[in-house]
Formats: C-alpha cells, structure tokens, sequence
C-alpha cells in the first residue's frame, strides 16, 4: 500500500468522525465543528488525488478554494449560532422549531 | 316607425332599479322617490299609449327587435326575438298594472326595514308585471313570468308576518311547477312551429301570433293541427293545452291547486298582497286567453265544459272556504278565489259577452281586490290582530274606514253600479248563452254558478255584521285606543280605487269597447278552429 | 211584447222624468257630503228635494195618464252588435207608480224630520232614504230588464242600510243582513231570468221582446223574473226577513217594508206580465195565494204592532201577487197604489205611538215594549189625532166601505171569481182563500185597534203621553185623506174609477174587467167584513198564544234547519278539505321528498363521500407516515439522507 492510499484512508477516516459529529452531536457548535472536519476530509482527499494524478496541480489549488470558503463559512456559521442563541437561549437544533409546520 | 312606449313601460322600472343600486342604502327616504318617480314616469307613458290606441285594430304599438339566433343546423335555427305590442286585452291590464303599482308604492311608503332592497325588488317585480303583459314572444313572455318569480317571494319572506316562510316557499313552489308545466308545453310549441316564408332552413320561433296560424305547423311534428300524436287518452295538442291551463290555473288560481293564495297573502305585507291579488293573479287569466285558448283552440272547445266546471267549482267553493275564515285576511282572499272563477266561466262560454266579462272581471277584480287588501291592511297597521270575532261594531269607532269597507264589500259582491257587476253580469248572460251560441257551455252550468252571488254575500255581510255592526267591544290583546280612523295616506290610495270601480261599473263603454273587438275576435277564431278540425277527424 | 210606443222626446224628460228620478239622488249626495257641523241642514234640504221631486212625477203623471207610452233610449254599452240600453219606458202604470212613490217617500221625508230628530246619524238616514227613492223610482219607470235589475238590487243595498241604521243593536244588524241575504236569493233566481231573456231574445228593452220567438226559453224567464219578485216582495218560501226587517226606524218601515219597496215585485209582476206563460202563471197565483193565508194568520198571532203591520203587509202582497197569477194584473195594480197609501198611513200612526211612548219612558226611566199591544190600551183619549188616523187607514186595510181598501180588494176578488168560473174547478180553491184572507184581516186589524186604543190603559197610566209634533201629523193626515174612497174612484162601490181605467187600458180588453160579471159581489163582501168585525169583537179579549201562529208556521226555523245549517256545515268541511286534504296533500308530498332527499344525502354521504374520502385517506396516511421521517430533527434528517445515499450507492455498486 503506497502512501497515497494511506492520506485516502485518513480522509475517509476523518469524513466518517465528522459526519457522526454532524449526526449525533445535539450542541450546533459541534456540528460546526464535524462539518469542519468534513471539509477538511474533503482537502485531504484532493490533495491525495492530485498526488495520484500528479500531472498538474489543479487538485491543490481546489483544496486552497475549500479551505478559503470553510473559513468563510466557520465565520458566518458562528455568528448565526450566536445569532440563534441569543434570539432562542439554546443552541440546538431540535428546540428551534418555529419553521415546523 | 318603431314605436318606443312598451320598451319605456319595461324599462323604466329597470332603469330605477339600477340607479337604486348606486345610492347607498343609508339614504332610505330616496328609494320611495325613486319608486315613485319610475311609477310616474310610466303613467306618463301609459295615457299616451291610451289616447293613441285605436280600439279593434288588433296588436298595436308593436315593437320587434331579434333577440337570440342560434343555428342549429339539422335542427333549424333557434329564434326569440324581442316582440311587444298590446290589444285589447292586456292594454287594460297594463293600464291597471300601472296604476296599481303606483298605489302599492303609495301604500308601501311606511315600509322601514331595509328600504333599499324592498324598493328595489318592488321596481323589478313592476318591469316583470309590465312585460308579461306586454310580451308577444312565448320564451320572451316566459321569462318574465318566471322573474316575477323572484322579487316575489322574498318580498313575501323578508317583509311578510310570522309564517312568512312557509308561505313563500309554498308560494314558490307553486309556481314554479306551474312554470314547468308551461316549459314543457311551449318546448313542444317550438318544435312544432316554424316561421312562415323562410328559406330553405327551418326557423323556429317563439313568436306567439305565428303560433296561432295553422299553416305555420311542420307537416308531422308533434303538435300538428288536425295529425297531433296520440298519447294515452287524449292528443298531445289536448295534453299540451291541458298543461298550460293548469299551469296559468295554479297562478289564477283555481280550485284546487288554489291553496298557496290565502297563505301567501296572509303573510305578505299590504302592498304585496295588493300585488298579489290585483295583478298576479291576472297574468294566470292572461296567459289562458293569450296563450292557451288562442294556440289551441281546438283543445279549447273540446276543454271548454271541463273548464267551466272548475270554474263553477272555483266559485262555491272558493265562497263556501270565505265564509268559514276567521282570519279577514283569509276571507278575502278566498274571495278571490271565488272571482276568479268567473274568470274561467267567461272564457269557457266562447261568446263576446262571456270573453269580454270574463276580462272586465280581471279588470275591476283588480281594483276591488286592492281596494280590499289595503282594508284588511289598515286595520291589521293599527292593531297587528286580522281575526274576525275580535272586532265587533267598528262602525262606531272608525265611521270612514268602515264605509270604505262597506263600499268595497258591496262592489265586490257585485252590486250594480260597480265595476264588478258588468264583469258578473256579463259572464253570466255569456255563460247561459253559450250552448245556444255553438259554445262549450251547457245552460245548467250557468244557473248553478249563480250560487256565487248568494254565497258571496253571505261571506261579505256576515263580516261585516260581526266586525262592523253591533256593540263596540274588542277582544284578544288590541288596544281599543290603536283603532283611529283613516289616516290622509290611506285615505290618498282609497279614494281613486273606490272611484274607479264607481266609475267603471257606471261608465263601461270606454273599457268595453277596448275589450270587445278582442273577444270577438277571439270568440269567432276558437269556434271556427274548434269546427273545422272536428269536421277533418 | 212589441208597443207602439214614441220616442220620449228631450223635453218631456227634461221637464219631468229626470228631474223627478234625479233629485233624489241629488238630495242623498248632499246630506252624504254635508260636513257633521252643518249636520242640521240635512233634515231641511232632504225633503225640499223631495217635494221638488213629487211635483214633477205628478206632473209627469198629470199630463201622461192615458196617453200613449213613452220610450227614451240611450246605448249604455255595446258587446258584439248587441245592445245593453239605458231605457226608460213611461206608461201609465209607471207614471202612477212613479208619483205615489215620490209622494209616499216625501211624507215619510217629512215625517223623518220629527221622529228621527234625536238622532246622531240623521245624515246617513236621509242620504239612504234618498238613494232608496232614485232607486225605486229608477225600477218604476225603466224599461229595461238589466237596468230595472241594476235598480232592484240597489233598492236591496239602501233598504239594508236603512233596516241596520241603528246598527249597534245586534237585532237590527242580522235582520238587515238577513234581508238582503233573503232577497239576493231571489235575485240570483232573477239573474237566470236574465240569462234566458238575453239568450232568447237578444235584448232587454221591454218594448223589443218578441215574446213569440224565444227560443223556448219563457218560461225559464217568467221563472226567474218570479224568483225575484219572491225575495223582493216577501213570497213563500222567501219572506221570513220582513217580520224581521221590523228592527228598522218606523218610517223605513212605512216606505220600505209596506209602501214602494216590497210592491216593487208586484210592480215588475204587473209591469212585465207578458212575459209569463201560462204555467208560471198559475205558480204564480198559487204562491200568492199561499203567502196571503200565511201573512194573515201569523198576523193573528203576533203581539208586536209592528210585525203584525208586517205580517199584514206580506200578506196584501201576497193577495196582489196572486192577482197577477189569476191573469189581472190591473187589479193587483189598483190594490198596490191603495195599499201603498194606507200601509204607510198605518205604520207612521204606529211610529207616532212608539214614538211618544219611548219619550215619555225616557223621562219617566220607565221600561217595557211600548211595540207590544198587550202593555197597551186605551190611547184613545190620549192620542186622538193618531187614533182617527189609525182608525182610517185601519179600516181601508180591513176594506170597510167607502174606503179605497174596499175598492182594490174588491177588483182582486172579481179578478178571482173570474178566473175561477173560466177553468177547473181547483181554481176555487185559490179563489176561496182570497175570501179566507179578506175575512182575517179585518179580524187582526180590529183586534189590534181595539187593544191599542180602547179598554182601559195598562201600562201607560202613569206617562206623560202627547201627541206627535205637527210634522209628523201632517204625513198622516195626507195619508188618511188618501186611504178614502175617492182617491181611486168617485163612486164608492165601484172600483172601476178614475185610477182603474187609466192603468187597466194598457191590457188587452180580453180579461174583460170592464163589465161586472158579478153584481152581488159589493154586498157579499160588505156582509163578510161584517161578519169579521163581529167576530173580532166577540173575541177581542181572547188572547191567541198559539205558538205557531206566531213563528209563522216556523218557516224561519226551516230555513234555518234546510239552508243556513248546511251551507255553514258545507263551509266548514271545505275548510277542512283545504287544510286536511289539499294542504295535506302537499305536505305529505313535500316531507315525502324531504325523506328521499335525506336519504339520498345519506348515500352521497356515506357511499360516494366514503369513496372519496377513502381516497383521501389513504393518502394522508402514507403522507404522514413519511413526514414522519422529518419531523425529528436536522440530524436524523441528514442521517437519512445519508442512510439513502449509502443504499444507492450500494444499490449501484452491486
């Protein structure tokens, strides 16, 4: 097994802890937090990728991309957490229902 | 030249109508001026139509505009047109109808709740009334008979007395299965007749005057004179003619689909019941000597007896149900019953003097009938109480009303010198002389029916011994200090009622002669229709 | 019947006719008009008006006795080519008739004036009074059969008010509704009589009737204009509202009830007697000869003055109408005018009487029926004038000699003896009760003078009794004076006078009254009133208390078992069957469709709706249980989502 297919595996392994964060965690700044880790999962995998097909760097580049909007998207995910927790006194997901029927 | 007055007699009404829907209803006070005006207006309208008629010139003032036309292409092509014109026998009964309807709105001027709509309805109902009169095209005639309709009952089930609703449905009912039966019968005139002189398409048309000639029938249709189809006892020009008499009958009405009129009348207020009686139940006598008789005349002469035995009917027992009424209300309307049945005896007789009485007795019922509904209202104003036995010696409290009373009772039970006795006087003299004439009318039907006279005077003095004469004392919950005597407005709607039928019963010439080329005309048409096609079978 | 008649010119109806017919009329719309302040003035103008009226009907009468008729013509209507006229048709019958009308019904004018002084509505009184007159005279002098109709009802209306003019009493408001019911009975009778005369002859005008080519309908004419002479004058089986009609005020009585209105029958019998064929006629005499006997015994039974009076008056009538019947229309014609005068003297002598009685009760507050001859008595020292009055028109009613009631009961029975001897023998049978009659009324018009008059008084002792006031004496005078001998003929025992010969010219001579068939008559008769009035005093304190004479056979309680009972019965069960049976009807027609049509809602509900709805429901519950899947939360949201991607992608992998 090359290298290659250990960052792949590593991406898959990190994809998989995110998304059981984003599941199970009932807190909306762990969600946060597991989508994070699946956008980071996401960077790994295309820089793995770009390895394997190591003809031009696009896949880095993508990653560079991901890595700009995940912060954007870290930032304004956080305030409207804050936002919501202000307005609701809680943060999670399951006690904001006022869109619900 | 096309002539303009009917169009104005229909659409004046109309056109205060829409006017009246544009005022708001908080303005209550304008919509009996309104009423008014339009009821003005239309007697403007209608002396003009008098002084240029010209008596036994058949169908004047005749204005023909098409309406609908629809091809139908193997079926021929469907038309209706807008066709009005007068003659002899609905001139009188247009001219009455307006003067009536100036007097119901006269009479309507203390009406408070929802003045607005009341008024409305009133005006609607006066262009129904006018046109029905007027219309010389069966589906337009239909149709406003059928829209009398409806102002009708819910001025009877908005403004009436307590039973109000069950009056009007009856009322509606009545009607409307009357309705059907004419439906049924002028959609098999329809399919039977054909304009004269069109193309090579077939034209059908409701046009009323082509429907009385003969020649105008399509060779094997259902109706065709002389060839009708045979179904069950009786043809279908006999089934169709007995379908319009009981349909226009239940609007005469006759015994016995007769029971919805005192009900009705009952509940309606006093100007709708003066409506009632004064004109609605006119349009059923017009519709059996416009209709009926005249598109059918051989089904007339067979029918003639059988109508006049209802007729007969209508009189004693519409009489004997008078007498024993203990609502005044009631009383009187069965006695309209009983006139009506003169009605039906006049037309049966076939003779000019038995036609022409029989409308002359529409005419003065007319003004006789409102005058006594407006009677029975004044008092029934005062004390909210109609029953009979509650009243005794009202002479003595209310002198002129009660002579009023006694005027209108003795005129309506023919007294000489008042319009109702030319009108009896006239179908009976009709009635005995149409067997001898080659009419329906056997001689014994005629002397039976002069039963009426004595029981109509029995109903009329008997009422008036028990409420007029005698002590005065009053029972039930009326105040004897509510019972004032005639108020000037009443007095205002009394007096011309009381003189007209003074004046028609002393002076007949001008009607008569109005209404006589007419039912001569009508007399020597249905004998001479009636013989041939008994000749041809 | 074709006359040979001229045309009434415009100046004789101007200057006699219509004045006389008109005034009245005139006189009724005034005192109807005059406002209640000015109340008074009626009582004045009334009678004015009516003298007017008389004079120019005994001028007219004056100058046209004995002349040859006179017709005036006017189309009132047309209906196809056949003519209803106004027709006046003036012969010498009608102009007698029209003057003693227009006399009688001025004296009562006058005589109004004092009885009816106190009372409240003497507008009314006088208005009726005077349409009664333009009506009577209207039925004398037309000659029109629907015109004469249009008259006779008329007469029927005024007459009822004029009976009800006191209309509180609850008697008087059912008597006069009971006589107008009584005489629109005839009258429907004499609207058949109508009928048959337009349809056999075409026309009404007495002179145009063709009596010849009828058609076959006479004899249903005769029988119909006969109807109408039985309500009006009071004719088995149809009298029983005049004892009744008494309820009215006395000088009603006087004019209405015994001198113009009930002789109109007899008038039209006497007017029109062409028209009846031979079998009406002798219905005709045997109807009057029935009423006669009734008239005549039930006024020996009465104690009433008045009903006794009406009695009496129905049963003169019934003499006349059987005159008629007995082809002598001239005598019954005679009798008619002298009756007129003494009937009508008698009942204002009886209305003097009751009159001064009820004032003097009124002052004294004392109380019983001043009508009632047993409570009174010996008046004739305390009524001299009333009592000579009485006592004259008594005496021409009980026909005495030399008084005018002898004379005409004398041509009527001529008339009798006639017919008898020309026919069967049954005949004398109706001829002798014309002989029964004239011996009972002298019986009950003595027996009744006697009580009133002589003996000793009984209740009127402690009155304060005076004659009537001078306006009403003078009527009586009048009256008394025309109750004598001469006012028909000259010589007192020949009733072939003056009057007879002027009215009996207009029948051909054929009845042949001209002669005197038998000369023993006058004596017989003068004998058999002797005979009466001997029996009348022998009895004369005899009280007759047979309570079928006084019911008059109880003919009212016939009528009342055999017509009123079941037409009130008959009105009754058509009131049900309109109720029960007609609105029954409908009402079960219309909850029998309210049924159909619950049921129908039933099955739209339940079968069709159920079908519907099952659709519906299936449907929502497949929904709900898949939203089932989104309502947790966001997270088993996505846990899903991402469940159904990983079974895809295995779904594709595989």
């Amino acid at each position: 097994m090359t290298p290659d297919y250990d960052l792949l595996f590593l991406g898959a392994l990190l994809f998989s802890a995110g998304l059981s964060i984003v599941i199970i965690k009932r807190n909306m700044i762990f969600v946060l937090m597991g989508i994070e880790l699946l956008l980071n999962s996401s960077v790994l995998n295309l820089v793995a990728f770009n390895r394997i097909h190591n003809d031009v760097p696009d896949g880095q580049i993508f990653g560079l991309f991901v890595i700009v909007i995940a912060v954007c998207e870290a930032a304004v995910g956080l305030a409207i957490v804050i936002q919501v927790y202000r307005y609701y006194q809680s943060s999670v997901p399951d006690q904001i229902n006022e869109l619900k029927e | 030249m096309q002539e303009i007055q009917l169009s104005l007699l229909i659409f004046t009404p109309l056109l205060a109508a829409s006017i009246g829907l544009l005022i708001p209803a908080v303005n209550s006070g304008l919509f009996r001026y309104l009423s008014l005006v339009a009821n003005l207006i239309q007697i403007a309208v209608i002396a003009s139509v008098l002084s240029l008629f010209k008596s036994g010139d058949g169908i004047q003032f005749v204005e023909y505009q098409s309406w609908i036309t629809i091809d139908l292409g193997t079926w021929g092509t469907l038309r209706a047109a807008y066709f009005l014109g007068v003659d002899g026998l609905s001139l009188p009964l247009v001219a009455l109808s307006v003067a009536i309807l100036l007097i119901a709105t006269i009479s309507s001027w203390n009406v408070k709740r929802q003045t607005k709509g009341y008024f409305l309805l009133l005006l609607l109902l006066n262009a129904a009334i006018i046109g029905s009169f007027t219309a010389l095209d069966f589906l337009l005639f239909y149709l406003f008979f059928e829209f009398m309709l409806l102002p009708m009952f819910f001025l009877i089930a908005l403004w009436g007395g307590p039973r109000r609703e069950y009056a009007s449905i009856k009322f509606f009912l009545y009607t409307l299965v009357g309705s059907i039966f004419i439906l049924v019968a002028m959609i098999a005139l329809y399919i039977s007749v054909q304009e004269p002189m069109g193309s090579q398409q077939i034209v059908h048309s409701f046009n009323l005057v082509n429907m009385r000639d003969w020649s105008n029938y399509l060779p094997g249709s259902v109706l065709e004179p002389g060839n009708a189809r045979l179904i069950g006892i009786f043809d279908a020009r006999q089934w169709c003619f007995l379908l319009l008499f009981l349909g226009f009958g239940i609007k005469l009405p006759m015994v016995p689909v007769h029971t919805w009129l005192p009900d009705a009348h009952v509940e309606a207020s006093t100007p709708v019941s003066v409506l009632l009686a004064a004109l609605l139940l006119k349009i059923g006598g017009y519709g059996l000597l416009r209709i009926a008789f005249p598109l059918f005349p051989d089904a007339a002469a067979y029918f003639g007896s059988f109508v006049g035995w209802v007729g007969v009917v209508s009189i004693i027992y519409g009489g004997l149900n008078a007498m024993s009424s203990k609502d005044l209300k009631r009383m009187i309307a069965y006695s309209s019953v009983s006139h009506m049945g003169f009605v039906l005896i006049g037309m049966a007789s076939l003779t000019p003097e038995g036609v022409s009485g029989s409308v002359y007795q529409m005419f003065s019922h007319g003004i006789l009938s409102a005058m006594l509904f407006l009677l029975a209202g004044v008092v029934y104003d005062r004390t909210h109480d109609r029953t009979i036995d509650h009243y005794s010696g009202l002479y003595k409290k209310m002198p002129v009303y009660s002579t009023f009373v006694l005027i209108a009772f003795f005129a309506s039970m023919g007294l000489p010198g008042f319009a109702g006795f030319i009108g009896e006087i006239l179908v009976f003299l009709g009635a005995f002389k149409s067997n001898s004439a080659g009419g329906p009318l056997h001689e014994s039907l005629a002397i039976i029916s002069t039963v009426g006279l004595v029981v109509s005077a029995v109903y009329f003095l008997w009422t008036l011994q028990r409420m007029f004469f005698g002590p005065f004392f009053v029972k039930g919950e009326i105040q004897a200090d509510d019972l004032t005597d005639l108020r000037s407005h009443e007095y205002l709607v009394l007096l011309p009622l009381a003189t007209a039928a003074l004046f028609f019963g002393i002076i007949p010439q001008p009607l008569v002669n109005v209404i006589e080329p007419f039912a001569k005309d009508f007399t020597t048409f249905i004998l001479n229709a009636g013989t041939s096609i008994h000749s041809t079978h | 019947m074709t006359i040979s008649a001229q045309i009434l010119s415009a100046d004789t109806l101007i200057s006699g006719v219509l004045p006389a017919l008109l005034l009245p009329l005139i006189s009724a719309i005034v005192c109807l008009i005059v406002s209640e302040k000015y109340g008074w003035v009626v009582a004045f103008i009334s009678p004015l008006f009516l003298l007017v009226s008389a004079a120019f009907a005994v001028y007219t009468c004056y100058h046209q006795l004995g002349s040859d008729p006179l017709i005036f013509n006017l189309t009132w209507f047309s209906v196809a080519g056949r003519e209803f006229d106004i027709n006046l048709l003036l012969n010498n019958i009608s102009t007698l008739m029209m003057s003693v009308v227009s006399v009688v019904s001025f004296l009562v004018h006058v005589y109004s004036i004092g009885y009816m002084a106190d009372d409240a509505a003497q507008r009314r009184y006088f208005s009726m009074l005077g349409l009664f007159t333009f009506a009577m005279l209207g039925i004398v002098v037309s000659g029109n059969f629907l015109l004469l109709f249009m008259f006779w009802e008329l007469v029927g209306f005024s007459s009822y008010m004029l009976i009800g003019h006191w209309y509180e009493k609850p008697e008087a408001a059912d008597a006069a509704k009971r006589a107008f019911l009584f005489n629109r009975l005839g009258d429907a009778g004499f609207v058949v009589g109508l009928m048959a005369i337009w349809s056999g002859y075409g026309t009404f005008n007495f002179a145009d009737i063709d009596i010849a080519n009828g058609g076959g309908w006479q004899i249903v004419a005769g029988i119909g204009v006969l109807c109408g002479v039985l309500g009006k004058s009071a004719q088995f089986p149809l009298f029983g509202w005049l004892p009744k009609a008494m309820e009215g005020p006395t000088p009603v009585s006087a004019l209405i009830h015994a001198a113009t209105m009930v002789a109109a029958g007899v008038y039209l019998l006497d007017r029109v007697f062409w028209i009846f064929a031979p079998p009406v006629l002798i219905t005709i005499a045997i109807i009057g000869a029935s009423t006669a006997l009734i008239g005549a015994c039930a006024a020996i039974g009465q104690h009433d003055m008045k009903r006794i009076l009406a009695y009496s008056t129905m049963s003169q009538l019934g003499l006349m109408v059987m005159a008629v019947g007995m082809e002598a229309p001239f005598a019954s014609m005679l009798h008619l005018i002298t009756h007129a005068f003494f009937k009508a003297g008698l009942f204002l002598a009886a209305g003097c009487i009751i009159h001064t009685l009820h004032q003097a009760q009124h002052h004294s507050r004392d109380s019983f029926d001043v009508q009632d001859i047993r409570n009174l008595g010996g008046l004739r020292k305390r009524l001299p004038f009333t009592f000579v009055a009485f006592l004259v028109c008594g005496s021409a009613l009980a026909g005495l000699p030399f008084f005018a009631g002898f004379l005409s009961k004398e041509a009527i029975l001529e008339a009798a003896l006639h017919w008898a001897s020309h026919g069967q023998s049954w005949r004398w049978l109706l001829a002798g009760s014309a002989f029964v009659v004239s011996f009972l009324t002298p019986i009950y018009t003595f027996r009744m003078i006697w009580k009133i008059f002589m003996d000793e008084e009984v209740l009127t002792q402690n009155l304060e009794i005076a004659e009537a006031p001078p306006v009403m004496r003078f009527p009586l005078l009048i009256l008394s004076i025309a109750s004598l001998w001469f006012a028909v003929s000259f010589n007192p025992f020949d009733f072939n006078g003056w009057v007879f010969r002027n009215i009996s010219d207009f029948i051909p001579p054929a009845a042949g009254a001209s002669h005197h068939p038998f000369p023993w008559l006058s004596f017989a008769s003068i004998f058999w009133i002797a005979l009466a009035l001997a029996l009348a005093y022998f009895s004369r304190n005899a009280s007759i208390r047979s309570r079928l004479l006084y019911e008059a056979f109880y003919f009212d309680k016939v009528i009342h078992l055999s017509v009123e009972l079941p037409i009130n019965f008959l009105g009754n069960m058509t009131r049900r069957l309109d109720r029960k049976w007609i609105d029954g009807t409908l009402h079960t027609a219309a909850y029998t469709y309210t049924i159909l049509a619950h049921v129908v809602g039933w099955f739209d509900r339940f079968a069709i709706d159920g079908l519907v709805d099952g659709v519906a429901w299936s449907a929502r519950m497949v929904g709900y249980s898949v939203r089932r899947f989104q309502r947790e939360g966001v997270q088993l949201y996505i846990f899903w989502a991402l469940f159904a991607i990983i079974i895809f992608i295995i779904w594709t992998l595989l």
